[in-house]
């Protein structure tokens, strides 16, 4: 019998260790595991090339994706680090207007920089959106309870430097809210009779995509993104932007998680409130560290989840043409980003 | 249908067919357009037909599965019919007619680079005696480059054996150059437009209105002109105008536009005879639907 005890030993030793090899399979492998990358040159990609895919037709009708895969020489540490609280706003070509960090617990101090007093003809735009609001109609995604709050507020004071403390005021109290709740905290809009969660449209989208789902279920279970999780167990960085979306100025809140997963990283990047133009989108990263050559630095893949009122209505070749200058968009980021990952070294 | 184009075809509904994992997404578009051009002196080969006004109608459909991320399938069916008001015994056919079918397909070629191939096999002809003389295919190829959210350049090729020039190649450009105004530049129907809000646009443009017909055998004779019995003829006509375009729900837009009809004409080439008609007031309504 001893022999036979021998052999189931040595036997499950080896199983192990081939599981272990397979747990591990290299940064390469397994972003082809999950991606619609299959071919990955990390040479190219370390000459500055950002590999990129339009995603696969939804089901959930105002939803698109992409994915993209691209190098930075930093560690991954860093490239992670600098991921989670990267302002994009002095390049100019990105069109963003402000991007600030908020304290936790938020305060209304933190939204002191938002200035709709301007004379950028988005910014002109989105103040008249506020001013037009009204408790029975907006442009821009609130509740009934926030557009009434909107409307009383800004009647009162129609200026701009005071329009925007009333949408600091609004903004506090979505921050807050999420601060305290999480994305359950997010409150639907009320857009046109109907109620839309973005919080809903999130996880929706996420289940429709398994394989990324299950590679970054660590991550998404602790944001409370794949599950409805009262206090998510992670401290992200929150912060507003305001940019310039199709000549319309948009501001978002979001939230950046970020997790370390044995060697490498992942992120999320939420907005859990979005003013008009669009409803929610989310941004997943994960990060390994690589070696290409002599050079170390950082394989990042990143997949961009967006919902939309106007992708309901946009088919065929106008949603083909959509995704592609949605991945324009994406892929300019990216390359702003690297410069001044190259430049900060 | 070209012979090219159905080995194009099935080499890429093939990889389709490997490739298509997605869900299947289908697009319809429908295109209705009435328009009305006054009478004006029209004349040629030495013959003044007198003042011929027109209607003209067509109408489109198209349904478009997607078969994977990349290609979409179009097939539909297209009728339009040019009626004019001539004399009798005129040397000018009463009708012209295209009742055709719509065969094609879009692809993202890379990035930035969407096509669109597109043949209309049916009979175009003034549907007196119908006979495979006035069967016709004429092939659509066309390139987008969409270089950014505001700017885009296309390229384009129209195919028709049968007609004078059968290979006639455009170009166009379409430039959203403020957030109010756009330069559409795109054959056949050119604009500047400009958005008064989200559902109202107002537009100057032009179009372009050209197909090839075969005329019946015995169409000249009693028209004291043999030479134009089972004729072939290029028929164009180009309006310059203004209108407005409402978009009165998501997928449903309806256009009214008025203007000048500044030159027409029947280019009977074989016999090289064209009969020309010069600025003629017009009107025009049409809906767009896209499901």
């Amino acid at each position: 019998m001893r022999w036979l005890a021998v052999f189931f030993t040595v036997g499950f030793c080896f199983a192990l260790s081939v599981a272990a090899l397979a747990a591990d399979p290299g940064p390469v492998e397994s972003l082809k595991g999950f991606s619609d990358f299959q071919q990955v040159d990390l040479t190219r990609l370390s000459s500055g090339d950002v590999l990129s895919e339009r995603g696969s037709l939804m089901d959930f009708p105002n939803g698109i994706s992409s994915q993209t895969c691209f190098f930075v020489p930093l560690s991954a540490e860093e490239t992670t680090k600098r991921l989670q609280s990267w302002d994009p706003s002095p390049h100019g070509e990105l069109k963003v207007f402000g991007f600030h960090a908020l304290h936790t617990p938020c305060e209304l101090a933190d939204f002191q920089g938002l200035d709709l007093k301007t004379s950028q003809k988005p910014v002109r735009w989105l103040l008249d959106k506020i001013i037009a609001s009204t408790p029975a109609r907006s442009d821009l995604n609130l509740t009934h309870a926030e557009a009434q709050e909107l409307a009383g507020c800004v009647q009162k004071r129609s200026d701009p430097q005071k329009v925007s403390g009333c949408m600091a005021a609004l903004l506090l109290g979505r921050a807050s809210a999420f601060q305290q709740k999480g994305l359950d905290g997010s409150e639907p809009y009320d857009v046109a009779g109907e109620s839309v969660s973005p919080a809903l449209q999130l996880r929706t989208m996420l289940r429709e995509q398994l394989e990324i789902a299950h590679e970054f279920s660590p991550i998404l279970k602790k944001t409370g993104l794949l599950v409805s999780e009262t206090t998510p167990s992670l401290t992200p960085f929150y912060y507003w932007t305001l940019f310039d979306a199709d000549y319309h100025g948009t501001i978002t809140l979001g939230a950046i998680y970020q997790l370390a997963v044995g060697d490498h990283f992942q992120l999320v990047d939420m907005e859990y409130y979005v003013s008009g133009n669009y409803y929610t989108s989310v941004t997943l990263f994960e990060v390994w560290p690589v070696q290409v050559g002599k050079k170390s630095g950082a394989l990042v893949w990143r997949g961009d989840f967006f919902a939309a009122p106007m992708l309901a209505f946009t088919k065929g070749t106008e949603r083909i043409a959509y995704g592609a200058l949605m991945l324009q968009d994406i892929k300019k980021e990216i390359h702003c980003f690297q410069d001044e990952a190259k430049a900060r070294r | 249908m070209k012979p090219g184009l159905i080995t194009a075809l099935a080499l890429l509904l093939s990889s389709a067919s490997v490739r298509g994992a997605n869900s299947m997404s289908i697009s319809e578009e429908l295109d209705a357009e009435y328009a009305y051009v006054g009478g004006t002196g029209t004349r040629g080969g030495g013959v003044n037909v007198g003042s011929v006004d027109e209607h003209s109608a067509d109408l489109k459909y198209v349904v478009s599965p997607q078969l994977n991320k990349d290609l979409l399938l179009r097939v539909g069916f297209e009728w339009q019919r040019f009626s004019f008001g001539v004399p009798d015994h005129a040397p000018l056919p009463s009708a012209l007619q295209q009742a055709s079918l719509v065969l094609g397909f879009d692809y993202q070629l890379a990035d930035e680079w969407l096509m669109r191939v597109e043949v209309q096999p049916g009979v175009y002809s003034d549907f007196r005696d119908i006979t495979f003389r006035d069967v016709d295919a004429p092939l659509v190829i066309g390139g987008v480059y969409l270089a950014s959210p505001d700017l885009q350049w296309m390229l384009g090729l129209r195919v028709d054996a049968r007609t004078q020039y059968p290979v006639l190649p455009a170009a166009g450009v379409r430039w959203k150059f403020s957030e109010e105004w756009t330069l559409d530049f795109m054959l056949p129907k050119p604009r500047l437009e400009y958005d008064v809000n989200d559902k109202l646009q107002l537009y100057l443009g032009a179009e372009i209105q050209a197909g090839t017909f075969a005329v019946g055998q015995n169409f000249g004779t009693p028209r004291g002109q043999p030479h134009l019995d089972n004729a072939i003829v290029d028929y164009l006509e180009v309006h310059v105008g203004s209108g407005c375009s409402w978009k009165i729900a998501p997928t449903v837009t309806i256009e009214a536009e008025a203007g000048l009809m500044p030159y027409r004409s029947f280019d009977f080439f074989a016999p090289d005879i064209v009969f020309r008609s010069h600025n003629a007031p017009y009107g025009q309504i049409a809906c767009h639907a896209r499901f």
